[in-house]
Protein backbone atom coordinates (compact mmCIF):
# COMPACT_ATOMS: atom_id res chain seq x y z
CA UNK A 1 0.00 0.00 0.00
CA UNK A 2 1.26 3.52 -0.76
CA UNK A 3 1.18 5.58 1.99
CA UNK A 4 2.61 9.36 2.62
CA UNK A 5 5.69 9.55 4.38
CA UNK A 6 4.23 12.28 6.73
CA UNK A 7 1.91 8.79 8.38
CA UNK A 8 4.33 6.39 8.69
CA UNK A 9 4.92 5.39 11.80
CA UNK A 10 7.61 3.69 14.73
CA UNK A 11 6.31 0.31 13.80
CA UNK A 12 5.07 0.81 10.28
CA UNK A 13 7.13 -1.87 7.44
CA UNK A 14 7.97 0.59 4.67
CA UNK A 15 10.03 -0.38 1.28
CA UNK A 16 13.51 1.95 1.55
CA UNK A 17 15.12 1.81 -1.33
CA UNK A 18 13.58 -0.85 -2.59
CA UNK A 19 14.86 -3.40 0.51
CA UNK A 20 12.21 -3.89 3.60
CA UNK A 21 12.94 -1.61 6.88
CA UNK A 22 10.74 -1.52 10.27
CA UNK A 23 10.47 1.98 11.29
CA UNK A 24 11.94 2.17 15.19
CA UNK A 25 11.68 6.11 15.16
CA UNK A 26 9.83 8.80 12.90
CA UNK A 27 9.72 12.29 14.21
CA UNK A 28 7.76 15.24 12.02
CA UNK A 29 9.98 18.09 11.66
CA UNK A 30 9.67 21.09 10.26
CA UNK A 31 13.46 23.04 9.51
CA UNK A 32 12.92 26.81 10.42
CA UNK A 33 9.03 27.21 10.13
CA UNK A 34 10.02 25.00 6.41
CA UNK A 35 7.46 22.76 4.72
CA UNK A 36 6.84 19.36 6.93
CA UNK A 37 9.12 16.76 6.40
CA UNK A 38 9.28 13.20 8.34
CA UNK A 39 12.57 12.40 10.05
CA UNK A 40 12.91 8.43 10.31
CA UNK A 41 15.18 5.72 12.15
CA UNK A 42 14.72 2.57 9.75
CA UNK A 43 16.13 -1.03 10.65
CA UNK A 44 16.48 -3.19 7.63
CA UNK A 45 14.54 -6.30 8.31
CA UNK A 46 17.00 -8.32 6.46
CA UNK A 47 20.41 -7.32 7.71
CA UNK A 48 19.51 -5.50 11.17
CA UNK A 49 21.58 -2.44 9.72
CA UNK A 50 20.14 1.20 10.98
CA UNK A 51 20.29 4.24 8.97
CA UNK A 52 18.12 7.71 8.97
CA UNK A 53 16.63 9.15 6.58
CA UNK A 54 14.12 12.12 6.45
CA UNK A 55 11.38 12.19 4.02
CA UNK A 56 9.41 14.82 2.75
CA UNK A 57 5.77 14.40 4.48
CA UNK A 58 3.93 14.52 1.30
CA UNK A 59 6.64 11.55 -0.54
CA UNK A 60 4.59 8.24 -1.70
CA UNK A 61 6.34 5.76 0.51
CA UNK A 62 5.29 2.01 -0.15
CA UNK A 63 4.28 -0.03 3.46
CA UNK A 64 4.88 -3.47 2.74
CA UNK A 65 2.80 -6.38 4.87
CA UNK A 66 4.18 -8.69 6.83
CA UNK A 67 2.18 -11.48 9.20
CA UNK A 68 2.71 -12.07 12.76
CA UNK A 69 2.35 -14.96 14.75
CA UNK A 70 2.20 -15.98 18.42
CA UNK A 71 4.62 -17.88 19.60
CA UNK A 72 6.64 -19.14 22.71
CA UNK A 73 10.32 -18.45 23.43
CA UNK A 74 12.34 -21.77 23.73
CA UNK A 75 16.04 -21.20 24.00
CA UNK A 76 18.75 -18.84 22.40
CA UNK A 77 21.64 -20.65 20.74
CA UNK A 78 23.83 -17.66 20.66
CA UNK A 79 22.82 -16.49 16.67
CA UNK A 80 19.18 -16.93 16.89
CA UNK A 81 16.71 -17.32 19.37
CA UNK A 82 13.81 -20.41 18.92
CA UNK A 83 10.23 -19.90 19.08
CA UNK A 84 7.45 -22.04 19.02
CA UNK A 85 4.22 -22.15 17.81
CA UNK A 86 1.59 -23.69 20.87
CA UNK A 87 -0.81 -24.72 18.21
CA UNK A 88 1.61 -26.55 15.63
CA UNK A 89 4.71 -27.03 17.40
CA UNK A 90 6.37 -25.70 14.27
CA UNK A 91 9.47 -23.85 15.55
CA UNK A 92 11.05 -20.87 13.92
CA UNK A 93 14.70 -19.18 14.47
CA UNK A 94 14.69 -15.40 14.38
CA UNK A 95 18.26 -14.04 13.91
CA UNK A 96 19.32 -12.70 17.16
CA UNK A 97 21.15 -9.68 14.69
CA UNK A 98 17.34 -8.96 14.02
CA UNK A 99 16.22 -8.86 17.43
CA UNK A 100 18.60 -6.14 18.86
CA UNK A 101 18.37 -5.84 22.38
CA UNK A 102 15.37 -6.67 23.11
CA UNK A 103 16.61 -10.26 23.39
CA UNK A 104 17.76 -9.71 26.76
CA UNK A 105 14.08 -9.62 27.78
CA UNK A 106 13.41 -13.07 26.80
CA UNK A 107 12.22 -15.54 29.44
CA UNK A 108 11.76 -19.21 28.69
CA UNK A 109 7.91 -19.96 28.03
CA UNK A 110 7.77 -16.20 26.82
CA UNK A 111 4.88 -15.23 24.47
CA UNK A 112 5.96 -12.91 21.92
CA UNK A 113 4.64 -11.73 18.33
CA UNK A 114 7.09 -13.47 15.84
CA UNK A 115 7.09 -11.04 12.43
CA UNK A 116 7.32 -12.94 9.21
CA UNK A 117 7.97 -10.99 5.73
CA UNK A 118 7.72 -13.45 3.08
CA UNK A 119 7.70 -16.32 4.78
CA UNK A 120 10.84 -15.26 6.72
CA UNK A 121 10.85 -14.57 10.53
CA UNK A 122 12.60 -11.17 10.69
CA UNK A 123 11.54 -9.71 14.08
CA UNK A 124 9.51 -10.53 17.68
CA UNK A 125 6.94 -8.24 18.97
CA UNK A 126 6.53 -7.78 22.89
CA UNK A 127 3.53 -6.37 24.41
CA UNK A 128 4.60 -2.63 25.76
CA UNK A 129 5.36 -3.74 29.09
CA UNK A 130 6.63 -6.94 30.47
CA UNK A 131 6.72 -8.10 34.32
CA UNK A 132 10.46 -9.89 35.23
CA UNK A 133 11.46 -10.71 38.67
CA UNK A 134 14.37 -8.95 40.64
CA UNK A 135 17.33 -11.37 40.84
CA UNK A 136 19.98 -9.33 42.19
CA UNK A 137 19.84 -5.75 43.50
CA UNK A 138 22.79 -3.80 45.07
CA UNK A 139 21.87 -2.18 48.35
CA UNK A 140 20.53 1.68 48.39
CA UNK A 141 22.36 3.72 50.00
CA UNK A 142 21.75 5.80 52.99
CA UNK A 143 20.93 9.11 52.52
CA UNK A 144 20.55 9.17 48.96
CA UNK A 145 17.00 8.93 48.42
CA UNK A 146 15.90 12.12 46.79
CA UNK A 147 16.64 13.17 43.09
CA UNK A 148 17.22 10.47 40.35
CA UNK A 149 19.42 8.25 41.84
CA UNK A 150 19.34 4.63 40.18
CA UNK A 151 20.81 1.48 41.05
CA UNK A 152 21.63 -1.30 39.26
CA UNK A 153 19.48 -4.37 39.80
CA UNK A 154 19.30 -8.05 37.58
CA UNK A 155 16.19 -9.49 36.56
CA UNK A 156 15.71 -12.95 35.72
CA UNK A 157 16.36 -13.03 32.04
CA UNK A 158 20.16 -11.64 33.02
CA UNK A 159 19.21 -8.36 32.00
CA UNK A 160 20.51 -5.09 33.96
CA UNK A 161 19.09 -2.15 34.32
CA UNK A 162 18.45 0.87 36.25
CA UNK A 163 15.79 0.94 38.86
CA UNK A 164 14.47 3.16 41.76
CA UNK A 165 16.47 2.45 45.30
CA UNK A 166 13.91 1.33 46.87
CA UNK A 167 13.39 -1.85 44.49
CA UNK A 168 14.71 -4.92 46.25
CA UNK A 169 15.12 -8.40 45.38
CA UNK A 170 12.53 -10.94 44.65
CA UNK A 171 10.35 -7.97 43.76
CA UNK A 172 8.52 -8.01 40.24
CA UNK A 173 9.06 -5.09 38.13
CA UNK A 174 6.92 -3.89 34.98
CA UNK A 175 10.09 -3.08 31.84
CA UNK A 176 8.92 -1.14 29.17
CA UNK A 177 9.68 -3.03 26.03
CA UNK A 178 10.30 0.03 24.00
CA UNK A 179 13.32 1.43 25.63
CA UNK A 180 14.33 -1.39 27.94
CA UNK A 181 13.98 0.94 31.02
CA UNK A 182 12.33 0.31 34.42
CA UNK A 183 8.41 1.28 33.99
CA UNK A 184 7.26 0.76 37.80
CA UNK A 185 7.10 -1.93 40.58
CA UNK A 186 4.83 -4.54 40.33
CA UNK A 187 2.74 -6.13 43.21
CA UNK A 188 2.45 -9.90 42.85
CA UNK B 1 -2.80 1.85 28.41
CA UNK B 2 0.45 4.54 29.02
CA UNK B 3 -0.35 6.12 32.38
CA UNK B 4 -0.07 10.17 32.19
CA UNK B 5 2.12 11.93 33.61
CA UNK B 6 0.28 13.33 36.69
CA UNK B 7 -0.52 9.73 37.28
CA UNK B 8 3.39 8.59 37.29
CA UNK B 9 4.24 11.54 39.88
CA UNK B 10 1.37 10.41 42.03
CA UNK B 11 2.65 6.68 41.82
CA UNK B 12 6.60 7.88 42.31
CA UNK B 13 8.13 11.08 42.96
CA UNK B 14 10.67 10.63 40.88
CA UNK B 15 8.75 11.10 37.85
CA UNK B 16 8.57 15.17 39.52
CA UNK B 17 12.27 15.11 38.56
CA UNK B 18 12.55 16.79 35.18
CA UNK B 19 9.55 19.46 36.89
CA UNK B 20 11.84 20.54 39.50
CA UNK B 21 14.51 21.08 36.83
CA UNK B 22 12.18 22.91 34.76
CA UNK B 23 11.51 25.49 37.65
CA UNK B 24 14.99 26.00 37.52
CA UNK B 25 15.90 26.85 33.93
CA UNK B 26 13.12 29.32 33.92
CA UNK B 27 14.23 31.19 36.91
CA UNK B 28 17.41 31.45 35.73
CA UNK B 29 16.35 32.54 32.48
CA UNK B 30 14.64 35.57 34.03
CA UNK B 31 17.28 36.55 36.44
CA UNK B 32 20.05 36.17 33.29
CA UNK B 33 17.89 38.95 31.24
CA UNK B 34 17.26 40.95 34.37
CA UNK B 35 20.76 41.13 34.96
CA UNK B 36 21.30 41.99 31.89
CA UNK B 37 18.87 44.95 31.75
CA UNK B 38 15.96 43.45 30.05
CA UNK B 39 12.29 44.06 30.78
CA UNK B 40 10.43 41.22 31.00
CA UNK B 41 6.73 41.86 28.95
CA UNK B 42 3.87 40.24 28.54
CA UNK B 43 2.33 40.00 25.36
CA UNK B 44 -1.35 38.76 24.01
CA UNK B 45 -1.62 34.78 22.99
CA UNK B 46 -4.92 35.87 21.51
CA UNK B 47 -4.99 37.81 18.11
CA UNK B 48 -6.34 39.34 15.21
CA UNK B 49 -3.49 38.97 12.68
CA UNK B 50 -0.61 36.20 13.77
CA UNK B 51 2.44 36.04 12.21
CA UNK B 52 2.78 35.29 8.38
CA UNK B 53 4.71 32.03 7.94
CA UNK B 54 3.31 29.94 5.53
CA UNK B 55 3.75 26.74 6.50
CA UNK B 56 2.88 27.16 10.27
CA UNK B 57 -1.28 26.40 10.75
CA UNK B 58 -2.97 28.31 13.40
CA UNK B 59 -6.11 27.54 15.86
CA UNK B 60 -9.00 29.32 15.17
CA UNK B 61 -11.48 30.99 17.60
CA UNK B 62 -13.96 33.79 17.63
CA UNK B 63 -13.92 36.58 20.18
CA UNK B 64 -17.56 37.15 20.71
CA UNK B 65 -18.73 40.72 22.59
CA UNK B 66 -22.65 41.39 22.82
CA UNK B 67 -23.66 44.66 20.94
CA UNK B 68 -20.18 43.90 18.33
CA UNK B 69 -19.75 41.74 15.39
CA UNK B 70 -18.05 38.71 16.20
CA UNK B 71 -14.53 38.84 15.12
CA UNK B 72 -12.16 35.68 14.23
CA UNK B 73 -9.41 35.10 16.35
CA UNK B 74 -5.82 33.12 16.55
CA UNK B 75 -3.73 31.33 19.22
CA UNK B 76 -0.66 32.99 18.05
CA UNK B 77 2.48 31.15 16.41
CA UNK B 78 4.69 33.62 18.68
CA UNK B 79 5.14 36.34 20.11
CA UNK B 80 7.31 37.81 17.98
CA UNK B 81 4.85 40.95 16.21
CA UNK B 82 3.54 42.39 19.40
CA UNK B 83 7.28 42.26 20.42
CA UNK B 84 8.14 44.45 18.03
CA UNK B 85 5.28 46.63 18.77
CA UNK B 86 7.05 47.18 21.98
CA UNK B 87 10.48 48.23 20.09
CA UNK B 88 9.44 50.52 18.51
CA UNK B 89 6.95 52.04 21.38
CA UNK B 90 10.74 52.24 22.81
CA UNK B 91 11.17 49.82 25.53
CA UNK B 92 14.47 48.92 25.11
CA UNK B 93 15.47 45.61 25.54
CA UNK B 94 12.92 43.22 26.07
CA UNK B 95 11.90 39.56 26.90
CA UNK B 96 9.24 37.19 27.25
CA UNK B 97 8.24 33.44 27.93
CA UNK B 98 4.69 32.79 27.03
CA UNK B 99 2.74 29.64 25.43
CA UNK B 100 2.62 29.50 21.71
CA UNK B 101 0.95 27.00 19.80
CA UNK B 102 0.98 25.76 16.24
CA UNK B 103 -1.80 23.19 14.56
CA UNK B 104 -1.21 20.23 12.24
CA UNK B 105 1.66 19.48 12.91
CA UNK B 106 2.92 15.78 13.38
CA UNK B 107 3.98 13.58 16.11
CA UNK B 108 7.56 14.43 17.57
CA UNK B 109 9.28 14.13 20.35
CA UNK B 110 10.29 17.83 20.19
CA UNK B 111 7.03 18.69 19.11
CA UNK B 112 3.92 19.69 21.39
CA UNK B 113 1.04 21.50 19.69
CA UNK B 114 1.30 24.20 22.94
CA UNK B 115 4.92 24.84 23.85
CA UNK B 116 6.72 27.39 25.67
CA UNK B 117 8.76 30.10 23.59
CA UNK B 118 11.56 32.15 25.11
CA UNK B 119 11.95 35.14 22.86
CA UNK B 120 14.16 38.15 23.61
CA UNK B 121 15.08 41.17 21.67
CA UNK B 122 18.76 42.91 22.19
CA UNK B 123 18.57 46.85 21.06
CA UNK B 124 21.38 48.71 19.27
CA UNK B 125 22.63 44.81 18.84
CA UNK B 126 22.24 42.55 16.23
CA UNK B 127 22.61 38.45 15.55
CA UNK B 128 26.29 38.57 15.97
CA UNK B 129 25.12 40.03 19.88
CA UNK B 130 22.80 37.21 20.00
CA UNK B 131 25.00 34.70 19.93
CA UNK B 132 26.86 35.73 22.58
CA UNK B 133 23.93 35.79 24.55
CA UNK B 134 22.71 32.60 23.70
CA UNK B 135 26.59 31.12 24.96
CA UNK B 136 26.35 33.23 27.99
CA UNK B 137 22.37 32.26 28.93
CA UNK B 138 23.14 28.34 28.30
CA UNK B 139 26.44 28.78 30.66
CA UNK B 140 24.47 30.62 33.30
CA UNK B 141 21.70 27.70 33.57
CA UNK B 142 24.34 25.10 33.99
CA UNK B 143 25.67 26.73 36.53
CA UNK B 144 22.57 28.19 38.43
CA UNK B 145 21.59 24.19 38.37
CA UNK B 146 24.59 23.74 40.35
CA UNK B 147 25.46 21.06 37.37
CA UNK B 148 28.77 23.09 36.32
CA UNK B 149 30.69 21.99 39.69
CA UNK B 150 33.96 20.89 38.11
CA UNK B 151 34.04 24.35 36.72
CA UNK B 152 34.07 22.49 33.26
CA UNK B 153 31.40 23.62 31.27
CA UNK B 154 29.78 19.96 30.44
CA UNK B 155 26.44 19.18 30.42
CA UNK B 156 25.94 15.30 30.18
CA UNK B 157 22.43 14.43 27.86
CA UNK B 158 21.75 10.95 26.75
CA UNK B 159 24.66 9.26 27.53
CA UNK B 160 26.68 12.09 25.90
CA UNK B 161 29.15 15.05 27.01
CA UNK B 162 28.79 18.33 25.40
CA UNK B 163 30.82 21.16 25.91
CA UNK B 164 29.03 24.83 26.62
CA UNK B 165 32.36 26.50 26.55
CA UNK B 166 32.64 29.93 24.72
CA UNK B 167 32.67 30.19 21.23
CA UNK B 168 30.78 27.72 19.99
CA UNK B 169 30.83 26.05 16.65
CA UNK B 170 29.63 28.76 14.10
CA UNK B 171 29.39 27.77 10.55
CA UNK B 172 27.35 29.22 7.67
CA UNK B 173 24.86 27.83 5.60
CA UNK B 174 26.92 27.99 2.39
CA UNK B 175 29.84 26.33 4.32
CA UNK B 176 27.97 23.61 5.24
CA UNK B 177 26.31 22.55 1.97
CA UNK B 178 29.99 22.43 0.65
CA UNK B 179 31.69 21.00 3.48
CA UNK B 180 28.80 18.02 4.31
CA UNK B 181 26.95 18.09 0.86
CA UNK B 182 29.37 19.10 -1.84
CA UNK B 183 26.75 21.70 -2.86
CA UNK B 184 28.17 24.95 -4.03
CA UNK B 185 26.87 28.32 -2.71
CA UNK B 186 25.84 29.29 -6.35
CA UNK B 187 24.24 25.98 -7.19
CA UNK B 188 22.37 26.15 -3.81
CA UNK B 189 20.48 28.86 -4.32
CA UNK B 190 20.04 27.98 -8.00
CA UNK B 191 16.15 26.53 -8.12
CA UNK B 192 16.63 24.33 -11.23
CA UNK B 193 20.10 23.17 -10.19
CA UNK B 194 19.63 22.50 -6.63
CA UNK B 195 16.91 20.21 -7.79
CA UNK B 196 18.63 18.49 -10.20
CA UNK B 197 21.61 17.59 -7.56
CA UNK B 198 18.42 16.63 -5.04
CA UNK B 199 17.77 14.27 -7.85
CA UNK B 200 21.08 12.71 -8.48
CA UNK B 201 21.95 12.06 -4.81
CA UNK B 202 18.74 9.89 -4.62
CA UNK B 203 15.95 11.91 -3.25
CA UNK B 204 12.53 11.70 -4.43
CA UNK B 205 11.97 14.77 -6.97
CA UNK B 206 8.93 15.51 -9.28
CA UNK B 207 7.95 18.51 -11.46
CA UNK B 208 6.25 19.74 -8.05
CA UNK B 209 9.76 19.76 -6.41
CA UNK B 210 10.11 23.22 -4.63
CA UNK B 211 13.63 24.71 -3.74
CA UNK B 212 12.81 24.97 -0.54
CA UNK B 213 12.11 21.39 -0.43
CA UNK B 214 14.92 20.31 -2.21
CA UNK B 215 17.24 22.88 -0.23
CA UNK B 216 15.33 21.72 3.22
CA UNK B 217 15.69 17.91 2.42
CA UNK B 218 19.49 17.69 1.80
CA UNK B 219 19.93 20.24 4.73
CA UNK B 220 18.13 17.66 6.91
CA UNK B 221 19.84 14.15 5.64
CA UNK B 222 23.36 15.77 5.08
CA UNK B 223 24.01 18.55 7.01
CA UNK B 224 21.71 18.35 10.17
CA UNK B 225 23.19 15.14 11.47
CA UNK B 226 26.44 16.60 11.99
CA UNK B 227 25.46 19.91 13.85
CA UNK B 228 25.95 20.22 17.78
CA UNK B 229 27.71 17.02 18.36
CA UNK B 230 30.20 17.63 21.00
CA UNK B 231 29.23 21.08 21.53
CA UNK B 232 26.56 23.53 20.37
CA UNK B 233 26.86 24.99 16.66
CA UNK B 234 25.88 27.90 14.94
CA UNK B 235 23.94 27.93 11.60
CA UNK B 236 23.93 31.20 10.35
CA UNK B 237 23.42 33.35 6.94
CA UNK B 238 20.44 31.67 5.91
CA UNK B 239 19.09 32.23 2.12
CA UNK B 240 16.95 35.23 1.87
CA UNK B 241 13.80 33.64 0.78
CA UNK B 242 14.14 31.61 4.61
CA UNK B 243 14.03 34.19 6.63
CA UNK B 244 10.70 36.22 6.69
CA UNK B 245 11.44 38.75 9.69
CA UNK B 246 15.23 39.24 9.20
CA UNK B 247 17.55 41.89 7.77
CA UNK B 248 19.43 40.92 4.10
CA UNK B 249 23.15 40.70 4.64
CA UNK B 250 24.58 44.00 3.12
CA UNK B 251 27.39 42.02 1.74
CA UNK B 252 25.42 39.61 -0.47
CA UNK B 253 21.55 40.25 -0.21
CA UNK B 254 21.16 37.14 -1.23
CA UNK B 255 21.34 35.57 2.26
CA UNK B 256 20.02 37.58 5.29
CA UNK B 257 21.23 37.71 8.96
CA UNK B 258 19.36 34.39 11.02
CA UNK B 259 20.66 31.99 12.57
CA UNK B 260 19.85 28.94 14.57
CA UNK B 261 21.80 27.05 16.91
CA UNK B 262 21.90 23.68 17.40
CA UNK B 263 22.77 21.02 20.31
CA UNK B 264 22.52 17.01 20.29
CA UNK B 265 20.59 17.08 17.01
CA UNK B 266 18.30 19.05 18.62
CA UNK B 267 17.05 22.66 17.21
CA UNK B 268 16.85 25.14 20.03
CA UNK B 269 16.42 28.48 18.49
CA UNK B 270 15.93 30.87 15.62
CA UNK B 271 17.40 34.68 15.44
CA UNK B 272 17.44 37.23 13.51
CA UNK B 273 18.82 40.69 12.53
CA UNK B 274 15.48 41.98 12.45
CA UNK B 275 14.12 43.80 9.30
CA UNK B 276 13.29 47.63 10.00
CA UNK B 277 11.92 48.83 6.85
CA UNK B 278 8.51 48.63 6.76
CA UNK B 279 7.96 48.54 3.21
CA UNK B 280 9.87 45.41 2.70
CA UNK B 281 8.50 43.81 5.62
CA UNK B 282 4.66 44.51 4.42
CA UNK B 283 6.22 43.00 1.07
CA UNK B 284 6.98 40.24 2.47
CA UNK B 285 4.06 39.40 4.40
CA UNK B 286 1.80 39.99 1.84
CA UNK B 287 3.57 37.45 -0.55
CA UNK B 288 3.71 35.25 2.97
CA UNK B 289 -0.15 35.46 3.14
CA UNK B 290 -0.42 35.02 -0.90
CA UNK B 291 1.22 31.39 -0.51
CA UNK B 292 -0.85 30.74 2.55
CA UNK B 293 -3.67 31.02 0.47
CA UNK B 294 -2.04 28.99 -2.40
CA UNK B 295 -1.15 26.01 0.32
CA UNK B 296 -4.85 26.05 1.71
CA UNK B 297 -3.98 27.28 5.12
CA UNK B 298 -6.05 29.85 6.85
CA UNK B 299 -6.07 33.21 5.80
CA UNK B 300 -6.47 35.95 7.92
CA UNK B 301 -5.11 39.65 7.54
CA UNK B 302 -2.15 41.41 7.59
CA UNK B 303 -0.98 42.38 10.81
CA UNK B 304 -0.97 46.12 10.27
CA UNK B 305 -0.35 48.05 13.60
CA UNK B 306 3.28 46.00 13.42
CA UNK B 307 3.94 47.32 10.25
CA UNK B 308 3.20 50.90 11.32
CA UNK B 309 5.14 50.01 14.02
CA UNK B 310 7.92 49.65 11.69
CA UNK B 311 7.36 52.56 9.61
CA UNK B 312 7.28 54.42 13.51
CA UNK B 313 10.85 53.22 13.87
CA UNK B 314 12.49 50.22 15.08
CA UNK B 315 15.87 49.97 16.71
CA UNK B 316 18.65 48.33 15.45
CA UNK B 317 17.76 44.81 16.96
CA UNK B 318 18.49 41.26 17.01
CA UNK B 319 16.36 38.97 18.48
CA UNK B 320 15.49 35.39 18.87
CA UNK B 321 12.86 32.60 19.56
CA UNK B 322 14.39 29.55 21.97
CA UNK B 323 12.13 26.24 22.81
CA UNK B 324 12.04 26.69 26.51
CA UNK B 325 10.92 22.55 26.89
CA UNK B 326 13.72 21.98 24.35
CA UNK B 327 16.41 23.25 26.69
CA UNK B 328 14.21 21.86 29.75
CA UNK B 329 14.94 18.28 27.68
CA UNK B 330 18.58 19.15 27.75
CA UNK B 331 18.88 20.43 31.17
CA UNK B 332 16.87 17.44 32.62
CA UNK B 333 18.27 14.74 30.61
CA UNK B 334 14.89 13.52 29.10
CA UNK B 335 14.72 11.82 25.90
CA UNK B 336 11.38 13.79 24.90
CA UNK B 337 9.26 16.53 24.92
CA UNK B 338 6.46 15.01 26.98
CA UNK B 339 9.02 13.86 30.08
CA UNK B 340 9.25 18.28 30.31
CA UNK B 341 5.11 19.05 30.00
CA UNK B 342 2.83 18.45 33.30
CA UNK B 343 0.29 17.54 30.33
CA UNK B 344 1.78 16.84 26.71
CA UNK B 345 -1.35 16.73 24.89
CA UNK B 346 -1.22 12.79 24.59
CA UNK B 347 -2.49 13.45 28.10
CA UNK B 348 -4.72 15.86 27.72
CA UNK B 349 -6.38 14.58 24.33
CA UNK B 350 -7.72 11.18 24.01
CA UNK B 351 -7.09 11.04 20.01
CA UNK B 352 -3.79 8.90 19.69
CA UNK B 353 -5.58 5.60 19.91
CA UNK B 354 -8.14 6.28 17.21
CA UNK B 355 -5.84 8.33 15.06
CA UNK B 356 -3.33 5.42 14.97
CA UNK B 357 -4.67 2.41 15.48
CA UNK B 358 -2.20 -0.27 17.63
CA UNK B 359 -0.56 2.07 19.34
CA UNK B 360 -0.82 2.30 22.75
Amino acid sequence: MIIKAGNIRKGSYILFKGSPHLVTQADFVSPGKGSAFMRSRLRSIKTGNTQEFTFKSVEPVEEVEVQSQKMQFLYNDGDSAVFMNGQTYEQVEVPLALIGDKAKILTPDIQVHVMFYEGQAVDINFPPKITLQVVQAEEAVAGNTMGTARKLVTVESGFELLAPLFVKEGDFIAINTDTLQYDSRVNK
Amino acid sequence: MNQKNWQKIRENKQFLQPFLVREKVIDAIREFFKKEGFHEVETPLLVQSPGTEPYLEVFESTLVTPGFENKKAYLLTSPELSMKKLLAAGTGSIFTICKSFRNGEGISSFHNPEFSILEWYRVDADYTDVMKDCEDLLLFILKKLELNANGKNKLEYQATEYDLSSPWERISVSEAFQKYAGVSKEDMLDEKKIVKIAKSKGYLVSEFTTWEEAYNQILLNEIEPHLGKSKPTILYDYPASQAALSKKKDSDPRFAERFEFYLAGIELGNAFSELTDADEQEARMVADLQYRKELGKVEYKIDSDFISALRLGLPRTGGIAVGVDRLVMLFANVPSIKDTLLFPVDDVFDYVGRLFPGVV
